[in-house]
């Protein structure tokens, strides 16, 4: 068998892939219409910018020109599948980041092929849309950077190896000691080798300096936002302010900075004039686990904002969305050792992942969550798991009781990249929203 | 006498006053607040650089102001070597040159520092009983410095890292007629003897300098007067004196290693204790921790109980209580 | 005089419950069949009559149940989880954990003193922890559903079969037929595990004392008796414990038109 030979073999006929890539397509572009018009509907004053938002994440328009164009200028595009990706080092080199995880529900029906059911229907929908070629994002990309975190990942990354070459990134289990910060520091050293090779492009100290500013300026666009939605009433709806958090990983990062400043300049103005998304006395729920991908997974943020009672997310703690731009990169004096120090770090360190595990009491996560709780006034959690999502569904008791203990109420709701469960999936969210809200009103 | 003395006074009094007034322009105007603490620090340091050497002038009436100072880090530790120190202010103008040159530090193994961390009460007991067994030397001129070289021995090592570059008696060193100096050039001259004391003086300044250009604030970390400081907050029995202190909110805290990269002294007290009054006593209290934690209130500097200064989102700091 | 009615649009019955003044006046009960609407329809009619009221004179109707899209003439909706633990304190004032054991749907809920809900539990997905549960491992068994209960009784406790999933459970019960198990012990098998199912459930919450248990499978005997020695505890049980849902949801309709709980 000769070395070239597909490992898995996740891959169709041109016709069949065709013909199923366009039928997917249609039914994803109406899904996204639909659930646009949603939101818009639920939020009647909803801001005009929000329509940049809205355009951006229509995935088969406006971004999917944009980088073919930009290949065509030759420009290189380097997708990544998990938040461990270096996005500095990627801006530095001059290539254009784009987040290749998918949110496609009919998807998994390929994914099915190569995998069992029971794995994590992200990666089974990630290996459907590869199949078929449906994800601009992830055909245009010349490399992925892939990070070897769950189990799901680690293989995803070698079954996407049979399509693309494939970057891999191992961050090391215990985060907290010495030689994990160093041997972290060197895999990222690689990955910034082969981004050198890809590019032509060295990354200089001016280079990085520059990419690392463009992330503060977005990260600081983010914050920006996530202040305002601490306000009681809410003036942002949370499937919008979703939108916006997940909108960055594959827009240009620039212009998604200026569009979310120009939103929150907006949102700020309401806020002094009293413009409410939401009744006052709106459930304030957090969604925390498995990420809810756009864009078939607003099935939950759907079924929470147009539920009786009606309920708002105001946080969230999903890898794709409040916690991709969470942490600053943190650079004391701009030398090249110190701003690759401080991205190596940042991309390490503060990260909550259930991935991660510690002999000092892992409390990274529950920190995070409880300052996140107390920092958005929020009323009630829901941990958001999808079935085969061993780390998210085992560290389910730890959070509830952590979150027992400060009084905050939390429910267990577990789903698959189906829409089978969106009756029961209502049933059980309108009983929690109804708790919730007579204990607001106690 | 007197007026004379109204007169030093004064000059004191106007000399704060401007340092004030610097520190006042860059909270005001310097935007940045990555780097504000920074050079408010600076400008302090600068200042009690020139109020030292305005000080030694004097006679030993005004020497009192000295006293003081040490006996106040009984209350704020090492605050004086952050913020008061030439020595330091020296290490740290070396190290903002190897800023500049965008030239890299080397951090200390964590194991060499913390041997450093034990071994400078060694060195601090060393200094303090060595004097006692050397005998006399010949009084200088000055009654400053009889105060200096007179049976209390110890005091001169102990006062070392406040001795101006330039000095009022005679020096080993005389460049145009100036009598220059350096902290501990005179321990050193005293130890080394009359004929070796140029030689070791040089080879101690080009060490300090380099071995500071290298590593952040080194002779910090084995210095015998920042000891004398540590005490009270390395011996648990003493640690509730200090009011000056570092607190953590642990909830905010993220792990993100920021203020364990940044500090000048390699303290990782603040990144691996949870919550509370951090108990360190290596910290300077330079406070570039607390300026770079980018988590909203989650380091700050407490003074009795009270917080004057915490960390912000120096991305752009909150509006919204 | 105000009078409202709950519609409690359960998956295999449609209960109804009219209450005057906060008191109950009467109720009603039509099977769901391929027309809930229609059924439901029927059941408020056999209770208007019971009452000897008509519809007019019902101020507000309120609905839950898992079917409850389909209510007709409703002013409003609550939860079945909400209106179990609001039946379950106005039935019960010392009731603080309220087990819901319905045919395709158990919920556990632990409340407060004045009915608020502090926490819940679902099954999940699978109708395994449910009524349908007995109902399948009844005809594997070849007993008819009213009679399991008693004949469970007179069992030791000698046989076990998984609780997993109702084809497995059958499974087990085929097999241990084929052992020549008596019935009436694979009929306490099958009680023991649907008990233990609901037991983990309660895990997931927190038992806290005085324990309830509603909903139409409450009136199985084989079913309380094995409960009970589960959680060794006493369990309270009403009178029409079917009715739990319709009553909540009637409980709520009064708050609605201004009325207190009680």
């Amino acid at each position: 068998m000769a070395k070239t030979d597909k490992k898995y073999g996740a891959e169709l006929s041109q016709r069949e892939a065709e013909e199923i890539r366009e039928a997917m397509k249609r039914a994803s572009t109406r899904l996204m219409d639909e659930y646009i018009t949603r939101m818009r509907r639920a939020w009647p004053n909803r801001p005009d910018v929000m329509q940049y938002f809205d355009d951006i994440a229509m995935l088969y328009g406006t971004r999917e020109r944009e980088l073919l164009e930009a290949k065509e200028e030759g420009r290189k595009i380097v997708g990544y599948t998990c938040m461990f990706a270096p996005i500095e080092l990627i801006l530095a080199a001059g290539a254009i980041p784009v987040r290749v995880a998918c949110g496609i529900y009919d998807a998994v029906k390929l994914g099915n092929r190569i995998v069992p059911v029971e794995v994590c229907p992200v990666v089974r929908s990630t290996i459907g849309i590869g199949m078929v070629g449906l994800s601009p994002f992830l055909e245009l990309s010349d490399a992925l950077i892939t990070a070897l975190t769950c189990d799901g990942m680690t293989k995803l990354s070698e079954i996407l190896s049979d399509k693309k070459p494939v970057w891999t990134l191992c961050p090391p289990r215990l985060k907290d000691s010495p030689q994990s910060t160093q041997f972290w520091r060197e895999e990222l050293k690689a990955v910034k080798a082969k981004l050198e090779k890809l590019t032509g492009t060295r990354i200089t100290a001016k280079r990085l300096k520059s990419a690392i500013e463009t992330m503060h300026r977005a990260t600081r666009a983010f914050k920006r936002l996530q202040e305002i939605r601490r306000n009681i009433p809410s003036v942002i709806m949370g499937r919008d302010a979703m939108l916006v958090n997940q909108t960055v990983m594959w827009d240009d990062i620039e212009r998604w900075t200026a569009k979310t400043e120009e939103l929150c300049l907006e949102l700020e103005k309401r806020v002094r004039e009293k413009v409410w998304a939401c009744q006052p006395d709106t459930p304030r729920v957090m969604l925390a686990g498995s990420p809810a991908i756009w864009p078939d997974n607003w099935k939950l943020p759907n079924i929470v904002e147009e539920a009786s009672p009606q309920g708002v997310i105001v946080a969230d703690e999903f890898c794709f969305g409040d916690r991709f731009l969470y942490d600053p990169v943190g650079v004391d004096e701009w030398t090249m050792d110190d701003m690759f120090n401080a991205v190596s770090e940042r991309y390490l360190l503060p990260s909550t992942c259930p991935y991660f595990t510690s002999e000092d009491g892992n409390e990274d996560r529950i920190n995070w969550l409880t300052a996140m709780i107390k920092e958005r006034r929020v009323d009630g959690v829901i941990y958001h798991v999808f079935r085969g999502c061993m780390l998210y569904a085992m560290e389910y008791m730890r959070i509830k009781r952590a979150l027992d203990r400060i009084n905050v109420p939390i429910y267990y709701l577990d789903t698959d990249y189906t829409r089978e469960d969106v009756g029961q999936i209502k049933t059980r969210v309108e009983a929690f929203l109804e708790m919730l809200k007579s204990r607001v009103e106690l | 006498m007197w007026l004379q003395i109204l007169s030093e006074i004064l000059k004191l009094t106007v000399f704060a006053g401007l340092t004030l007034a610097g520190i006042l322009v860059i909270i005001i105007w310097k935007r940045d607040l990555k780097t504000k603490v920074t050079y408010m620090r600076f400008l302090v340091q600068a200042a009690a650089m020139v109020a030292f050497y305005l000080l030694f002038s004097y006679t030993t009436e005004l020497l009192f102001v000295l006293v003081v100072i040490f006996l106040l880090s009984i209350f704020w530790g090492r605050f004086f070597c952050g913020w008061l120190c030439p020595f330091g202010f020296y290490m740290d103008l070396v190290a903002a040159l190897r800023k500049t040159l965008k030239i890299r530090y080397w951090n200390l193994q964590d194991g060499l520092n913390k041997i450093l961390d034990k071994f400078r009460y060694a060195l601090l007991a060393l200094f303090v009983f060595l004097p006692f067994m050397l005998g006399e030397i010949e009084p200088w001129q000055w009654p400053l410095a009889k105060f200096l070289a007179g049976p209390f021995k110890p005091i001169s090592v102990l006062l070392s890292p406040v001795e101006p570059l330039v000095i009022p008696w005679e020096s080993t060193i005389k460049v145009y007629g100036v009598n220059l100096s350096y902290p501990y050039a005179s321990v050193i001259a005293f130890y080394s003897g009359e004929s070796y004391a140029l030689l070791c003086i040089s080879i101690f300044v080009a060490l300090t300098l380099a071995s500071s250009f290298v590593v952040r604030r080194f002779w910090c970390r084995f210095c015998p007067t920042g000891a004398s400081f540590s005490v009270l907050n390395r011996f648990k029995p003493f640690r509730w004196i200090p009011l000056l202190r570092l607190n953590k909110v642990e909830e905010k805290c993220t792990k993100c290693g920021i203020c364990k990269r940044v500090c000048p002294a390699q303290v990782t007290d603040v990144y691996e204790q949870k919550g509370g009054d951090i108990k360190t006593s290596m910290c300077m209290l330079c406070l570039r921790c607390v300026e770079l934690c980018p988590y909203e209130d989650c380091l700050r500097l407490n003074l009795a109980g009270k917080t004057i200064f915490k960390s912000r989102n120096w991305l752009e700091p909150s509006k919204i209580e | 005089m105000t009078v409202v009615a709950g519609i409690d649009m359960g998956v295999q019955n449609i209960k109804v419950v009219l209450l005057r003044d906060g008191e109950i006046l009467s109720h009603g009960l039509a099977p769901s069949g391929f027309e809930p609407e229609k059924a439901a329809r029927q059941a408020l009619q056999e209770a208007l009559e019971k009452a000897r009221i008509s519809l007019s004179d019902i101020k507000h109707v309120a609905a839950t149940g898992v079917g409850v899209e389909l209510a007709p003439m409703v002013n409003s909706k609550v939860s079945i989880v909400s209106a179990d633990a609001m039946a379950a304190v106005y039935l019960f004032p010392s009731a603080r954990t309220v087990i819901d054991v319905g045919a395709e749907e158990s919920r556990v809920i632990r409340c407060d003193g004045k009915g608020n809900v502090l926490d819940f539990a679902l099954n999940e997905r699978c109708a395994a922890g449910a009524g349908a549960f007995l109902e399948a491992m009844a005809r594997a068994l070849e007993v008819r559903l009213e009679e399991m209960g008693e004949l469970s009784l007179k069992a030791k406790g000698t046989a076990s079969i998984s609780a997993t999933c109702v084809i497995f459970g059958e499974s087990d019960v085929v097999s241990l037929i084929h052992k020549q198990e008596p019935k009436y012990e694979i009929a306490r098998a099958i009680y023991d595990a649907l008990a233990e199912r609901i037991a983990s459930m309660i895990h997931r919450v927190g038992l806290e004392p005085d324990v309830m248990l509603v909903g139409g499978v409450a009136r199985d005997v084989g079913f309380t008796t094995a409960l009970k020695r589960k959680l060794e505890t006493e369990i309270l049980i009403p009178k029409y414990p079917e009715l739990a849902g319709a009553l909540g949801a009637a409980l709520c309709a009064m708050e609605r038109v201004g009325g207190s709980r009680r």
